[in-house]
């Protein structure tokens, strides 16, 4: 691989292979999440205050984050598993960053937790869980047991990473300081998981055209549970259906731009 | 596009003469160091897109270039990793295809 390196070149005269190395590497995962995340221990300013919530925004906000932590979960599952099956050396690697990712964002939830009273996170996320999203981690470990890689990447990176970027973004335009900036940190990792996922299938798919079919079947199959989870999240979250915005647009575009609407 | 950037040459590629921008790292912390300068958040209704600048359709960043963009130009979203080619929308604006 021929590092890019800046100077005063033009970034986007780099050539294709050098531009996917580049953003594969763990060099660029490494520099990138210095950015934002140096110095800012458990995802946010060490002198921020930590707000005293009332006690109903309080008990929302635990079972939020206990949603997220199952989330989390199913990702990390997800990405330490299909590292082995990841057919490229790029992929590995992506899938290697993404693992420490979910690990951190796991530790920040239930750090966030903690701050909220909760003493034993675990039983919590088990009483507070969706269902559609234990059901939905059930699936996507199912598609990697069965190796089935297009399929599990498109459950993992496609599906539940756009779901966590929107709502998680939206979630951070309405949330307390702390959590608003452990949020923001969150969501500039998802940008490279969701991204990873539509490209890396993206190009598959122009190979392969028969696994549209294949993963339309899956999209049918998971829709139910998409559409649960965003309802869930919406109202852990505390929004009248009223107020609520399209958070399922995100998702819709990136099944679009991967002609997988049915 | 910070007051601080300034057109500083015009070259004559493509179907004329074409503007040149000194970036600047303008806050975007997400990608490496020196690829900063070549991305900022898009900040929402009021905010304006330059003629060297696109908005990635996967993650909403702008995208941002020492020069010009026109329809055929390539360009590369490094924070969701996406390669894609500008074109003109129905409404005359540059947008961004993605390609796969």
């Amino acid at each position: 691989m021929t590092p890019a390196s800046a100077g005063d070149i033009e970034l986007h005269d780099l050539r294709d292979q050098q531009f996917l190395d580049e953003v594969h590497s763990f060099q660029f995962w490494f520099d990138s999440v210095e950015g934002y995340l140096t110095d800012r221990p458990y995802g946010r300013d060490a002198d921020v205050a930590v707000p005293v919530l009332e006690p109903e925004l309080a008990d929302r906000l635990v079972t939020t984050l206990c949603n997220y932590c199952l989330g989390e979960t199913a990702a990390l599952d997800g990405a330490s598993s299909l590292v082995h099956d990841a057919p490229t050396r790029n992929a590995k690697i992506f899938l290697a960053t993404q693992v420490a990712d979910e690990a951190r964002h796991l530790e920040v939830f239930r750090y966030r937790l903690g701050e909220l009273g909760i003493a034993d996170p675990e039983a919590e996320i088990e009483r507070r869980g969706n269902q559609a999203l234990v059901e939905f981690r059930g699936e996507l470990l199912d598609m990697i047991a069965a190796g089935d890689w297009p399929a599990a990447v498109f459950a993992q990176n496609v599906v539940l990473e756009t779901l966590e970027y929107t709502v998680f973004r939206f979630h951070a335009d309405n949330a307390d300081e702390v959590t608003r900036q452990m949020l923001r940190g969150v969501v500039a990792d998802e940008r490279r998981h969701s991204g990873f996922g539509e490209n890396h299938l993206g190009r598959w798919l122009a190979t392969e055209p028969s696994g549209r079919q294949r993963l339309q079947a899956v999209r049918q199959r998971l829709d139910p549970l998409v559409a649960a989870i965003f309802s869930g999240a919406l109202d852990d979250i505390g929004f009248a259906p009223a107020d609520r915005p399209p958070l399922a647009r995100d998702y819709v575009e990136a099944i679009d731009r991967l002609g997988l609407t049915a | 596009m910070s007051e601080l950037e300034t057109m500083i040459v015009v070259d004559g590629a493509g179907d004329g003469p074409r503007q040149r921008y000194e970036l600047e790292d303008v806050g975007f912390r997400e990608v490496p160091k020196q690829w900063r300068k070549f991305y900022r958040h898009w900040r929402g209704p009021g905010d304006a897109l330059a003629p060297n600048e696109v908005i990635c359709p996967i993650c909403k960043v702008v995208i941002r270039s020492t020069r010009e963009l026109r329809p055929g130009d390539k360009v590369y979203c490094m924070p969701c990793m996406s390669r894609m080619v500008v074109v003109r929308g129905a409404d005359g604006r540059l947008e961004a295809d993605v390609i796969f």
